[in-house]
């Protein structure tokens, strides 16, 4: 057990291959990217219609939020790669392809919005109504005040959350290796069935995300930390 | 469309039902083991000197550590490192009860850190020893409180259990995905397959919320989170 | 004779919310230059009349003109009201200011861009001119020396102060007070009514809703007792703080002045 131990902590055929498994890792970034700017746009729309005077315009984004805060981002990743292809193919009546990268932001991004439009919808929901009227009374206009005196307080105030989705966001792209994006983990398997020893490669591969994300946590929590004494958060 | 799904999803109803026994199955278990290595982690952290640097490694780690590479981590290196676990359904339950573990180990510390301080000294005023007054007032206390959250997790192990299929699990997904592969018509099966997900996850969540709401209530912690 | 001109007329000012009837008929007029005090118990509808007249309440029915423009509607070419546009529902908002019982500051913005927010963005000042007119009101107020403050770290008297210097930034024709003083402490609320006594002095129009019977009576023209949604006292301060007719008011008065 302790040779094997060994053996596990014996990172090295992981740094041989550090060229290939560090381009795959940028895939998961871009990827990240991609998916959480999708995400932001989608949330914010979604949280303010989910806030919105017309209740169909409520009841639909509430339904979008619900529909893809319950989907498994496995399932929805899946269902972008397989089905929505073959929908959009007999709707068009041409033949239509998604890249995997496609697939994988887009269904990233989707399943996040729903989510983030909580947080978004929760963000405005959280400063004062009287903030709202001492800017009528001044002769605000509606949308003025979304942009000056809402939007900046929502924002502060979803921060800390917005970023921890953002975590999870990143973590969800470990498995877009399973549509065939070639990021780090699809590159593990790959070198694992080319050198048979899955110990050091999968252990790294742990290893390296766990560290990511660890530093991120800290950030995160030192960055809300510095806003919440600066009275924003 | 509706009449592919006559054709391909009813005749091969048995076999979705059957994986989505299996995802039961896993789900169950690694939840309740979550739970149970969730509250020694919180409790070594909150109350054991010394190895408590130890508890806090094993609840970041599993926090931090991506539940797809957590799952082909335990499935390819457990084995050979400490000899278990020896089925890939061992694997998948000890890979999602690592994960909740380390979300929920958090949650309970937060809910006893959040317990006023008056609630010990209630107990201990009248003699009860510290174990009893865990058992007794603060952990129930700590439950209902956190029922949310921990009902949010239990969605969570749900949604990551999709993932076991790639270890060979029999579960929901992997049955789905053999389907498709047979007949190549991906729309009914996987469409009838996210929405089997997605109504056992909206139910749990609305039956426990009913549940926590009943309890929250009735004990008056209604509004505390 | 410009100063006996009605720069606020209320005319039959109807509210309900929902069943509840909280204004009940209400007419009055105000001079320019003069103060007027309403008074009246908690739950009498004092905020819902104040909040009418900027249109933060859309009024069931009835009509409140500010300078002979009517605010909130509009009278069309033949003679029917339509309900006025936003735009224009704004700018006349922009004419009354308005001092709130919880401040209501902007807590991501400093004590001058709060003061120059409105300048800026509704009366499109350059920057730099509505620097200095938020400082001169915020002198005014005697609070240059905090302009670079966050809110959050002003005592409430401070915020309050504030918040007067905000309104009065947008130079508006009326001020409206609600009760300003009632969420400072006592030794926090003459810092506050000493900026309003000298605003009153250079004969600002204000509408001041309050429970400082003292200071009402001191720097009123004249106070309106509401009861019920309806005006039930209406004078000279000196008789209705002294000699009010309404039994309702003497009992409402003994209660407030022991
Ligand atoms: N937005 C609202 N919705 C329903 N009822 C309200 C609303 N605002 C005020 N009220 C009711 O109207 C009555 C008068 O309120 P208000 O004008 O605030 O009284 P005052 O300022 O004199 O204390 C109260 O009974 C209050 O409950
Ligand atoms: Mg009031």
């Amino acid at each position: 057990m302790l040779g094997s131990l060994r053996e596990s902590l014996d990172l090295t055929l992981f740094w041989e291959y550090r060229a290939i498994l560090l381009r795959g890792l940028l895939e998961n970034v871009y990827i990240f990217l991609g998916g959480a700017m999708l995400a932001m746009i989608l949330a914010f729309a979604i949280g303010v219609a989910r806030l919105s005077r017309r209740w169909t315009v409520r009841v639909l984004s509430t339904g979008y939020a619900e529909l893809f805060r319950n989907t498994p981002e496995y399932v929805l990743l899946i269902w972008v790669y397989y089905v929505l292809p073959v929908i959009f193919s007999r709707l068009l009546a041409t033949r239509f392809n998604f890249s995997p990268y496609a697939a994988a932001i887009l269904a990233l991004g989707a399943s996040y919005s729903g989510f983030m439009s909580e947080t978004v919808r929760a963000g405005i929901l959280s400063v004062p109504r009287e903030h709202t009227e001492a800017a009528m009374s001044l002769g605000m206009s509606k949308w003025m005040i979304m942009r000056r005196i809402i939007a900046p307080q929502a924002i502060r105030r979803m921060l800390p959350e917005a970023l921890n989705q953002f975590v999870s966001l990143f973590k969800a792209t470990t498995f877009v290796s399973l549509i065939a994006v070639e990021d780090l983990m699809y590159k593990v398997s790959m070198i694992t069935v080319h050198e048979m020893r899955p110990l050091p490669l999968y252990t790294g591969a742990a290893l390296v995300y766990c560290a990511i994300i660890v530093a991120a946590a800290q950030l995160i929590q030192h960055l809300s930390d510095r806003w919440r004494r600066r009275g924003w958060a | 469309m509706l009449d592919n799904f006559n054709h391909l999803v009813l005749p091969n109803i048995n076999l979705l039902l059957r994986g989505l026994s299996v995802t039961a199955y896993v789900c169950f278990f690694a939840f309740l083991l979550a739970i149970a290595l969730g509250s020694v982690a919180c409790l070594v952290r909150l109350y054991v000197p010394f190895i408590r640097v130890v508890a806090i490694g094993y609840i970041e780690f599993c926090r931090a550590t991506p539940i797809f590479v957590q799952l082909l981590w335990v499935n390819y290196v457990w084995p050979e490192l400490f000899g278990f676990p020896k089925t890939v359904v061992g694997a998948g339950i000890i890979a999602l009860a690592l994960q909740s573990s380390g979300y929920l180990a958090e949650t309970f510390r937060s809910g006893i850190e959040g317990l006023s301080k008056g609630q010990r000294d209630a107990g201990l005023a009248v003699g009860m020893t510290n174990l009893q007054i865990m058992r007794r007032i603060v952990m129930p206390q700590v439950v209902l409180v956190m029922a949310p959250s921990i009902v949010n997790q239990m969605t969570v192990v749900i949604k990551s259990s999709t993932l076991v299929s790639v270890i060979a699990i029999p579960d929901l997904m992997y049955e789905a995905l053999k389907l498709v592969n047979t007949w190549f018509e991906p729309i009914e099966i996987l469409t009838s397959t996210a929405l089997m997900y997605i109504v056992a996850i909206f139910l749990i969540s609305i039956l426990a919320k009913r549940v926590s709401d009943h309890f929250r209530s009735k004990f008056g912690l209604a509004g505390l989170v | 004779m410009k100063r006996m001109a009605a720069i606020v007329r209320v005319v039959e000012l109807r509210k309900s919310f929902g069943p509840l009837e909280v204004l009940r008929g209400i007419t009055f007029d105000v001079r320019e230059g003069s103060v007027l005090t309403i008074i009246g118990a908690s739950g009498s509808g004092k905020s819902t009349l104040l909040r009418c007249l900027n249109y933060l309440e859309q009024p069931t029915s009835g009509e409140v003109y500010l300078d002979g423009k009517p605010i909130g509607f509009r009278i069309e070419a033949d003679g029917r009201r339509a309900p006025d546009t936003a735009a224009n529902i704004s700018r006349m908002r922009a004419e009354l200011g308005m001092v709130f019982q919880q401040f209501n500051l902007w807590p991501h913005m400093t004590v001058l861009e709060n003061v120059i927010e409105a300048p800026i963005r509704v009366k499109r000042l350059a920057r730099k001119e509505a620097v200095d007119l938020g400082r001169r009101f915020l002198s005014k107020v005697n609070l240059l020396d905090k302009e670079n403050e966050y809110p959050a770290r002003l005592s409430g008297g401070q915020q309050q102060r504030v918040a007067i210097a905000r309104a009065l930034a947008m130079q508006p024709k009326v001020m409206l007070f609600d009760e300003a003083t009632s969420a400072l402490d006592p030794e926090l609320t003459g810092e506050v009514l000493e900026v309003m006594r000298a605003l009153a002095k250079e004969g600002t129009t204000m509408l001041v809703v309050t429970h400082e019977m003292g200071f009402a009576r001191e720097v009123s023209d004249r106070a309106i007792f509401l009861h019920n949604g309806q005006i039930e006292e209406d004078g000279p301060p000196a008789r209705v703080f002294s000699a009010p007719t309404s039994e309702r008011c003497r009992q409402f008065l003994s209660k407030v002045l022991h």
